[in-house]
This record gives C-alpha cells, structure tokens and sequence, in this order.
C-alpha cells in the first residue's frame, strides 16, 4: 500500500515542495530541507585508522596456517591448439603439491593470457617456479589482435564457431543524414579513436580458499559482489549456497572487473580441496592486464553537422571496436546532446586477445571523447561558442545549472579563439559532458543489531570496494540514532549476512542508504514502545538524540539509549531493512558537466592538464569528503585515459607488449593538475534518503574536455587517445 | 625466479672471479635491473654475484684530478652531490631523471651504465630474440613506437642509461676489473656483439667512474609522455666551453635514439667557434636530427631530439627562454 | 678501443680460475678459506630490525624483501602491486631512505634497520601524517595508501617545509588507481604544518 507524503526536492535555488507516493512501510523521506546533524557533512573514513596504518587485511594480505601459493600457467600465444601438456615436471619438485591441467590436449587457447595450467606450492617463489615447469606444447593457429585484421574479408576465425564481427545496430537511415548533413553551416568527417584500457585495480584479482569440510567453504575474495562470488562457487562445486561464505573486509578497487571468483578462484578452490588446505592466487600485474577485462577499443568514423544557429544537425557514426573474445562492444553515440538527423552502426570485432567486461561507464566515455571533440570542431569551422552549442541542444535542468556553474569556475570568458595562439606553448580550454543512471537495487539488505550494553552493529554482506560504503551506512544509522559514527560498528563484506548488491552500476550507495534507514528505524520502533510508557510520551513523540532516547517537544524526559534497549529484555535486537523502489523523483538521470584547461607544448607534444573542474549531482550527498573524493577519482582515472593509458599489442606475435606499469602508462602524482570538484546539491525525492549514483560519472567527460581544450589551444584536434606527444606533434603538422 | 647461490664479494677483483668461474653467474649490485629481469625469467642464473657490500666501490671523491665516483654509488647520492651539481650539472640532472625516488636510492651508477634494454621484446621470455641470441628482431616489423631512430638496422634498442650521455659529454673515464683496467665511456657502449651493449667481458666489474676536471657548462633534458615517472622519449646532454657567449668546445650527446649513447660531432662542429644564441641552438637541434632513420611508429621523435638538443644548448649556455 | 689489458691477459686469468669454479659449483663447498661467503640457494637467516624490533627471518636468498615482510614476517602494511618497483605500494624506510622493496632481496636488508607503515604510527597513537591523510580523506580503496604515507614520511624527515611541488616529486614513484594524488598532497602539506 502506498502514501502520500510531502517532501521538497529540487537543485539549490529551485527547490519546490511536492507530494510523493511512497510506500507505507517506508520512512519519510529526507527532503532538501531536512535538518540532518551527520549526513551530509565531513568525516573521516569508517576503517581509515587501519588502513593508514597498515593494519587493513586485504585479501591479499590473508595468509593463513598451512596455506599453500597458488600460480597459473598462461599461454603465450594468441590461439594455439594444445598438443599436449606435461605436468610431471612441475608435480616432482620440492614444496609442490598441486598440479593441475585446466584444459585438454587437442582443445584451444584463443588469447595470450588464456589459462592453461595451474600449481599450488608452499611458498610463492616456488609455485612461480612450478608453473614455468610445466611443458606444453602448443600448435600455433592464425589469430587476430587488432580489428583491421579481424575484419579482413579472409581473416581467420578468432573463436571457433563464432563470427568475427557482430552487430550493426541501426536506430536511424542513412539518407536522414546526408539531407541534414547538406543543410548544415559546418560539417566535418572525421575518424574517433580510443584504446583499450585496463582496469589495472592496484589489488589484483585473487581469492584464499579454505574447504572448513568436504561440503563447505570459506573464501576471501577481492570482489565487487561477494553474494555472486557465493553463487558461482556453489554452482561449480556443488555446494549449498549456504555453506559457501565468502568475505572481503577491504578490497582494493575493481572498477567493474571484480564481479565473478574467475578461473583463478575455481581453481584455487579446486587445489584446495584436492591438497586440504587453504590455496592462495593472487595475479600479478601481468596476468592483471591480460586476463581480467578492460575496456574495449573504439573507432568512430564520424560525419556531423551543424546549423549556422548552433543546432546540431547531423550525425552520422559508423562504430567498431574490440572486446576480445568475449564480451561486446558499444555506443552510446551520440553522447548527451540531441542531433536532429542520427543514424549509429555499431560492430563488435572479435580479437585474439583477453575479454573486456564492464569498467566505470561501459561504452560512456568511448562515446563523450568522440561526440565531445566532434562538437568543438564544428564549432570552431562554424564560429560557435562550445558552451553555448551545448546549452543549446541538451535540455537537462540539472546540467543546466552546472554549465553555469563550470564556466564561472574556469573563466570560460577568457577562453582563447580557437587555432589563435602561435607560441611555443598554447593554452586552451574545453568542456564536457556526462549523464548516469539512477540506478539502484530493489531487496537490497542490512540488518541492525542493539545490542543490549548500547552498542550498535550493522551488518550486511554488501563490499565497500574503496568508495567508501562503510563509512555512507555508518553516518545514515549515525543520523537514525543520534550517536556518533564512530558508536555504529560496521560489519560488511560478509555472506553470512542480509544480502547487499554487487558494486556495479553506481548502485551501492544509494542501494543500500535507504534500507539503512528502513532497518533503523525498525529498530527504534520497538524501543521507542517500550521507552514511550517509562518517558510518559507517545512513542511517535520520541527521538534519538545524543546518545538518548528523548522526547521530541520535552528535551528534559529522556534516557539513555542503553537504557532504552535494556527494556526490551534479551541480549539483542535484530532488524533488517529492505530497499524499496525508487518512486517517481524529480530527476532521471544524473548529470555532469567538466571543463579542462591545458597548455600544450607544441615543440615536444607535451600536454600539461592545469585545471580542471568538475561539476556533478549525486542526490543528497551523505559524507561530503568521500564523495567529492569520487569526483576527483573519477576526474584522474578520465584524464589518465585522455593522455596516457593505452594496451599496445603486438600484430604478428599475438600479444600485449606493455602488460606492466613501466609501459602501460597510469597517470601519476606529477601529472596532475589542479582538480576542483563541486557537487551541485540537491534532494532527488525518489528514496527516504534522496540519494543516487556518483561512482561512474565523474570518470567520463575528462577526456572529451581535455581533447577539447587541446582543439582549442592548437587548432587542430587530436582525435586518437591517448593524446600522447607523437599524436599531438602529429595533428600538429596536419 | 629460479633458485640461486649468492656469492657475496668483498672486493671487485674477488667478484670478477666468482663471476668468470661459473658459466650462469651474474654481477648484482642494487639489483633493481636484474631482479626484474630474474622475475620475468628472462635470465636465470644460477650464481649471483653481490657487489653490493664492497665499501670502496661507493662514495663520490673529488681530487685535483677531478671527480670519482664509486660504481655503487646511488644516483640519488650523484643526483644531490653539490660538486655534481656545481661541476657537472648535466649528470646531476640526468641523474635527478632516473626512474623515481625510491629507485634513485637504490640504483647505482655502475647500474645504470650496465642496465640491460628495455625493449618489450627482449623482455618476453618466450621469444629468443636477436639479443638474446635468437635470428629475429621482432621490433623492426612490431611496435616500435618507443626504440631507436639511429643505427635502426639489426637492433634498434633505444639505449636506457640517463647517465650515459653526460658522461659522455664529461669524457668519463671507467675503472675495471677484470678484463681491462681502465676504458674510455666514449669507448665503453658498443653494440659490436649484438647480445650486449658494452664492451665489459663476464665478469667485469665497473668499480668507478672518474670524471675529468672540466671547464664546460652542462645541461641535460629529456622529453617523456608522463612527468611522473616515465622513460625519457628522448634525451641530450650538452657540454659548452665558453669564451664570453662564443663556444669554444661542445659536446653534444644524445639519449635515447640509439641502440647506444649517440654523440653528435657534426653538431659539436656547428657550435664551436660561434656565438651561442637562441637561433644557433635551434639551427644544432636541427642538426641533431640528421640523419634519423626512423622506424614505422617512431617519427616522432626525430621532431623530439630538436627539442632537446636545443633546450639542452639554451641551458648549458644559460640563455633566457626555456 | 681503449682497453689498457691485452686479451691474452684475459684468457689466462680465466684458465687460472677455473679450479676455483669446480670447488664452487659444489655449492656449500664454497666455504673455502679465504674466500668470499657464499649463500647456497637453501635459506638462510636475515637479521634487520623492523619497526623498533630485532627480528630474524629465514628466506631462501631469491626471496625479495617485500615477500618476506608480507609472507613470513606477516607485514602485510607494505603492498605488492606491480612487484617491478614502478608504483611505490611496497615502499619502506630502510636506513632512513625510502626504497621499493620488491626490488631487492631480503638478504640485502641484513642489518638494515626499517620502517613499514605499521612503524610510523598505529590506531589510537597516529602519526601526524596519518591523521591528515584522514581528514583530508586521501584514501579511496587503501591499497596504495601505505607505500604514499612511507612516501610523504620521508619527505617530511627530510624537508620540513615542503611545497606542493616537492610532495609531487617525492611522490613521482607511486601509482593510485582511485585517483587521491591531491587529497595525498593536501595531507602532506597540512602534516607538514603542523610538524613544524
């Protein structure tokens, strides 16, 4: 059943007071007035103490008694058949004591990286060892690793039984486009492309397994959903969901490519089982690169127009790019901004090479990068300002106010006319776009427990994976109670409890927040009626405030929370909260609006990133800190797409040549450029906290900004990320 | 990697020995290179050579005859050194370049003249590459967006050593044991024997650098994609003699964009006996980049050496601009 | 070439080695009087002080420092992230100067005296630098964090005033991948502050 509260939503400066239709089971919403004390503040991290000392155990840092190593044999070849495989070697050293084959002689290995054996030995130097002693042969077969030979009319066949190339989505007709094209100011043609990025978490993907009998398990996972880890550990070994646990205490980041337990996790546990006794796999940084996602590759072969008013009229974009061998590759092209005439094809290319999956933003910035630059150069043939193009064909109330708000921050007003500089080193600036869902996972769950001293615990199986999940469900049950953050223990990452969501999608947070309060105030409904009789007060009269339980319009009647629990009797309370679906907010879809500044040497090709602000919503904002911290995350891992990251592979040999951080090129500390994050605040009203998604966006717009503000400086747009010196001295001499 | 005995010299001489005794030894001294290379199994000795606790192999010693400086000395120790920095400016500021901080403090000198190539390709282990002494280079027909554009023809390694070129520039001079006693830098890189990149038999031991007294003022600049830490794409250490604003003597050496260091005469010739400008380290960049012979992914950087050669003369002369 | 030895010097002084090699190849044989110590490829015991504390660990001579703070001496503050020294997470104070530790070998270390995360403070007694990095909220997924905090340590006891550009450069070794360079630096520079 459904009522009908009034609550105020709205961004700053446009708030309006509505009525929403909310379930009768659910709290009231927090609206943009709400007085909170906790949420929406600045506090330190939940769990911080131990990672700034290095208390923390990752999962990397689990070594338990007895544990043996565990270590995967990998193909070198891109696609080979299997002749035979020799474990002897391997089986007869000293410490070994697992061996094991994960394919079979006359099967194929359709990626250099792909699995092929595996040891588990008592210490990590020997099972390094161990596994280079297994001897294999392989049948080399032709491969692919880059589109262009995938594609060829004769290419061989990258996966048995599957085409090379799928796809060819068309939600427009080509002749819409050539009339717009024709009718257009400006037009361009031009060829977009963006590399293939590794996720490159610094905690690689790894497990310890642990068999506690012949039917059930414990497994410390670096995972973005241990509930999933759970499942598909089950499924594969045959076990009750209920008798796999898995944990991750803290987790070392992901990005999207942490959401399964992987071959290693199977096999780890397979070793496990066979030697009885706790296998740890760790990757290194080689197999991280190789074996574990990324992003896929893009070439947009773009023509765009525009009308001499700045609407933009025409695009037209013939799309492709790699997922290796599995996965799928796609654009959300045109980015943000409405064309009048559209028509996308989109084909995904299968390669020899390790399979992408999801990383922060699927397919987003692939799509901002192309669409963004292909603006700005139609604004700089059509003598258009790029603020006011984009403002004039994105109708988003909310991104709206952060153009405003960006260009005041950057000095959109001193931007220099395009190609109008002649030094040696040219200044520029750009900006860009972004758009996110609200998502969320309906049933997601906590659990509170009181105990009867007073203290609090909430538990939950849902993983903090660095975005600072802790430290979001501490403040919420920090507001419900009236007690400080610190007071709220926080067990998650834990199977044995409610079941949270997999960290994917930007859905964590605000999945979990409103349940916080569902659970909460559960809890505070038995407590309050059995406080209400002893306080001479209604219990719907009372509140936590400062540790007490009080009476709302008599401050003087109150005691304390201990006191309040103990009147239940028993030893504790337990109460689950359970999130409902969003109901019908104010605002759809999250925005985000960034502009860079740079200056680019023109004799050398160095960019140098100097400022960058990045405005963005994220609903109500629970720890201040935290979330501009994403912001600024976002922002770096976006400008290290933009100019750095880049899989080089190698035709002939089938293989990624710089699967490490010496060659494969992360941005770091000298790289950086001033960051001003600002979030633009605002109560959503589609949940009781008005929160939603922040861990995607803010990752997506900072290369389309950079690449903009380079068009700007130098007049000349570099269209192929990263926008490294040889690509810059390039469209230099263009 | 593989297991190893760890022999732990006291002496150079005692090292060359342990060394030159077994087939599968070699020489350590911080290690940061060959634990890299022992990692990926791309060697695997069976005998390690510690150079690292011989005492009089470190330090850095100015005498009337110029300056010495020990082959384990770290180049966190030379990049800070005021008589490197005040005498020799251009080897403290490639040494200032070096990997990162930490890596500085731990590299040495003798390290990072005898570093082995950083090529993707000879850092494979599954393919025996020409260097490793294989029939194929694989870079000429791959990627070879970040090798050599001189002496392009067998091996196109891009030489890896910061220090190399401002030594160069110095006429440094390296003491040995072993084979030899004493070798001339300029003498010391050589491709000769396409498995190495120096002249060092096994088991030869660089025990210390001496840098001849000198009257030239030095720089050294290097381009890189990332300012944190990155390979040099190129790199140029410049001497100058001046007399007033006019160059009497110029050494111009390049980094980087050969298989070894790469001294410049031509653009030595260009320099001597004119008046050091802006427009004359433009025109020696220039120089500087004749004659490349790039690879397919590798243009670029022809356009990089004259940027760095130049910015290195502007430097060196202390000419306003960058 | 200016070699100032002929290469018949050469060939001889190898001919004269080479009964030196047979009695070394037999391993621990090499004990030979005189001659320099020789670690077989067993353990062997290290001794350094870590953290204000003696300790002694057993290792194999290939095994590198990192390995054995992590894995026998469970000091697990000190990550292993590339293991090629090129993103700072392993970083520790070793006689006062910041070093990656995947990049030496644990025998390398004996009589070393170090300093790992852990040693610079511990919950409830923080060090300055670690309670900035708190309220500055320069940590995301923590996995860099320890080698950062070795990073900006060494900084600090070696440069009381450090500007924003010296906290780059100290820190031009270390990778995030959650992006806190500038909350590291904010952190950095306000410890700094209040150390003085």
């Amino acid at each position: 059943m459904a009522r009908k509260v009034k609550t105020k939503w709205g961004i700053e400066g446009q708030v309006k007071e509505v009525e929403v239709s909310i379930p009768d089971a659910d709290v009231d919403p927090w609206g943009m007035d709400a007085d909170l004390k906790v949420v929406g503040k600045r506090h330190r991290r939940v769990g911080g103490d131990l990672v700034v000392t290095g208390r923390a155990k990752y999962t990397f840092d689990i070594n338990l008694p007895g544990m043996l190593w565990g270590k995967i044999l990998r193909s070198p070849y891109a696609h080979a058949e299997i002749s035979s495989i020799d474990l002897s070697k391997a089986k007869a050293m000293a410490g070994v004591k697992a061996v094991v084959a994960r394919i079979r002689k006359g099967e194929h290995v359709h990626y250099a990286g792909q699995d092929v054996a595996a040891v588990a030995a008592e210490s990590e130097e020997i099972a390094a060892e161990a596994a280079r002693a297994i001897e294999v042969e392989y049948k080399r077969l032709p491969h692919c690793v880059t589109c262009e030979d995938s594609m060829k009319d004769d290419a061989p066949t990258v996966v048995e039984g599957d085409k090379n190339v799928t796809g060819g989505r068309r939600p427009g007709r080509e002749e819409d486009v050539e009339g717009a094209l024709k009718e257009s100011a400006a037009t361009i043609e031009a060829t977009y492309s963006t590399p293939v990025q590794t996720h490159s978490p610094l905690e690689s993907h790894g497990v310890v397994v642990r068999w506690d009998s012949d039917t059930s398990m414990t497994c410390w996972a670096s995972t973005q959903g241990t509930d999933a880890v759970r499942g598909q550990l089950a499924q594969a070994f045959k076990l009750k969901r209920a008798n796999v646990r898995v944990i991750t205490d803290f987790m070392g980041g992901g990005f999207g490519a942490k959401l399964s337990p992987g071959p290693f996790g199977l096999v780890a546990a397979e070793m496990a089982r066979e030697t009885g006794k706790p296998v740890k796999i760790m990757l290194d940084r080689e197999e991280e690169h190789l074996a574990t996602g990324n992003r896929p590759s893009s070439i947009q072969k773009v023509r765009a127009g525009i009308l001499a008013d700045g609407t933009l009229n025409a695009w037209s974009n013939e799309a492709h790019g790699t997922p290796g061998v599995g996965g799928f590759f796609g654009v959300p092209s045109p980015y943000i901004y409405k064309f009048k005439a559209v028509n996308v094809k989109s084909r995904s290319v299968r390669t020899n090479a390790g399979s992408s999956c999801a990383m922060r933003a699927p397919g987003h910035p692939e799509a901002s990068f192309a669409t963004e630059l292909a603006v700005d150069e139609l604004c700089a043939k059509a003598g258009l300002d790029p603020l006011e193009v984009r403002r004039k064909n994105d109708k988003h109330a909310v991104r709206q106010r952060e153009y405003e708000i960006g260009a005041e921050k950057i000095g959109w007003k001193h931007r220099p006319k395009t190609g109008s500089q002649t030094g040696r080193v040219r200044r520029g600036m750009g900006l860009a776009s972004s758009r996110w869902g609200t998502n969320h996972v309906p049933g997601s769950e906590v659990q509170v427990v009181a105990y009867n001293d007073g203290s609090l615990e909430l538990q939950s199986c849902v993983q903090d994976i660095g975005t600072g999940t802790k430290t979001v469900l501490a403040l919420i049950a920090a507001e419900e109670f009236g007690v400080k953050p610190s007071d709220i223990k926080i067990t998650i990452g834990d199977t044995n409890f409610p079941i949270g969501p997999m960290s994917g999608g930007s859905v964590t947070a605000s999945s979990m927040g409103p349940a916080v309060r569902l659970a909460c105030a559960a809890v505070k409904k038995e407590v309050f009626e059995q406080a209400a009789g002893e306080l001479g007060a209604k219990p719907e009269e009372l509140v936590c405030a400062d540790g007490r339980v009080v009476v709302a319009a008599d401050p003087t009647k109150s005691m304390t929370w201990k006191k309040a629990i103990g009147l239940l009797g028993g030893e504790r309370l337990t109460r689950t909260g359970k999130r409902f679906e969003d109901y019908k907010g104010f605002n759809d879809e999250v925005g985000g609006v960034q502009f860079a500044e740079v200056e680019v040497d023109t004799e050398t090709g160095e960019i140098r990133p100097l400022k960058i602000v990045a405005v963005h919503d994220c609903g109500r904002i629970v720890n201040r800190p935290g979330a501009e911290s994403q912001v600024i995350g976002g922002v770096i891992m976006g400008l290290s797409y933009g100019l750095f990251e880049e899989r080089r592979m190698d035709r002939q040999l089938g293989m990624m040549v710089n699967p490490d951080f010496l060659w494969y090129k992360i941005a770091g500390p000298m790289d950086m450029p001033e960051i001003e994050p600002v979030l633009l605040e605002m109560a959503n009203g589609k949940n009781n906290v008005g929160m939603y998604s922040l861990g995607e966006p803010p990752c997506i717009p900072t290369a389309g900004a950079l690449a903009c503000a380079v068009l700007n400086a130098i007049g000349k747009p570099v269209r192929s990320l990263p926008m490294t010196p040889d690509r810059v001295l390039e469209a230099l001499e263009s | 990697m593989k297991p190893f005995e760890l022999v732990q010299a006291t002496s150079a001489e005692e090292a060359v020995k342990a060394t030159t005794e077994v087939r599968d030894a070699k020489l350590k001294a911080a290690g940061v290179d060959l634990l890299d290379e022992m990692k990926a199994f791309v060697t695997s000795p069976g005998r390690v050579v510690n150079l690292l606790k011989i005492k009089e192999m470190r330090g850095i010693v100015a005498s009337k005859a110029g300056t010495e400086i020990g082959a384990l000395t770290t180049l966190a120790e030379v990049a800070s050194h005021a008589d490197i920095a005040g005498g020799y400016a251009a080897l403290a500021e490639a040494a200032r370049e070096v990997a990162t901080p930490e890596v500085r403090n731990m590299a040495t000198v003798g390290g990072n003249l005898c570093q082995r190539p950083r090529c993707w390709y000879y850092r494979l282990p599954v393919y025996t590459c020409l260097k490793k002494g294989g029939n194929t280079c694989y870079a000429i027909e791959g990627d070879n967006k970040y090798h050599a554009v001189f002496e392009t023809g067998k091996c196109p390694i891009a030489h890896p050593s910061n220090l190399a070129p401002a030594l160069m520039v110095f006429d440094a001079r390296l003491h040995i044991a072993g084979s030899a006693e004493e070798i001339a830098v300029a003498d010391f890189f050589s491709m000769k024997d396409i498995k190495r990149e120096n002249v060092l038999a096994h088991g030869d031991v660089i025990k210390k650098v001496v840098l001849p007294v000198t009257k030239m003022t030095s720089a050294y600049r290097e381009t890189r994609e990332k300012q944190s830490f990155d390979w040099a794409l190129t790199s140029a250490a410049v001497g100058l003699e001046l007399d007033g604003k006019t160059c009497k003597k110029a050494r111009v050496v390049l980094g980087a964009v050969a298989p070894v260091p790469l001294r410049r005469p031509e653009v030595e010739k260009l320099l001597e006996g004119k008046e050091v400008t802006a427009a004359l380290a433009e025109e020696a960049g220039a120089k500087a980049a004749e004659g490349a012979t790039p690879l397919s992914m590798n243009k670029y950087k022809v356009k990089l050496i004259k940027a760095v050669v130049r910015r290195a003369i502007v430097a060196a002369a202390g000419l306003k601009g960058d | 070439m200016a070699r100032s030895k002929k290469d018949v010097s050469r060939r001889a002084f190898l001919k004269g080695a080479g009964a030196g090699a047979a009695a070394l190849g037999a391993g621990i044989a090499a004990a030979a009087p005189k001659g320099p110590k020789v670690l077989g490829r067993a353990k062997t015991s290290v001794n350094f002080e870590l953290n204000g504390k003696k300790v002694t660990v057993d290792v194999e001579p290939r095994v590198t420092l990192l390995n054995a703070l992590r894995n026998n001496l469970d000091t697990t503050g000190p990550k292993k992230i590339c293991d090629r020294g090129t993103c700072g997470g392993c970083a520790v104070i070793l006689d006062g100067k910041p070093v990656v530790s995947c990049m030496m070998l644990a025998v390398d270390a004996d009589g070393a005296t170090i300093t790992t995360v852990e040693g610079i403070g511990e919950p409830g007694k923080l060090h300055a630098l670690q309670e900035a990095f708190l309220d500055a909220d320069a940590l995301q997924c923590g996995f860099c964090t320890a080698g950062m905090i070795v990073g900006c340590k060494s900084l600090l006891d070696a440069n009381k005033s450090p500007k924003l550009g010296d906290v780059k450069a100290a820190l031009a070794g270390h990778i995030c991948r959650c992006g806190t360079y500038p909350r590291i630096f904010e952190a950095c520079l306000k410890a700094a502050e209040k150390l003085r």
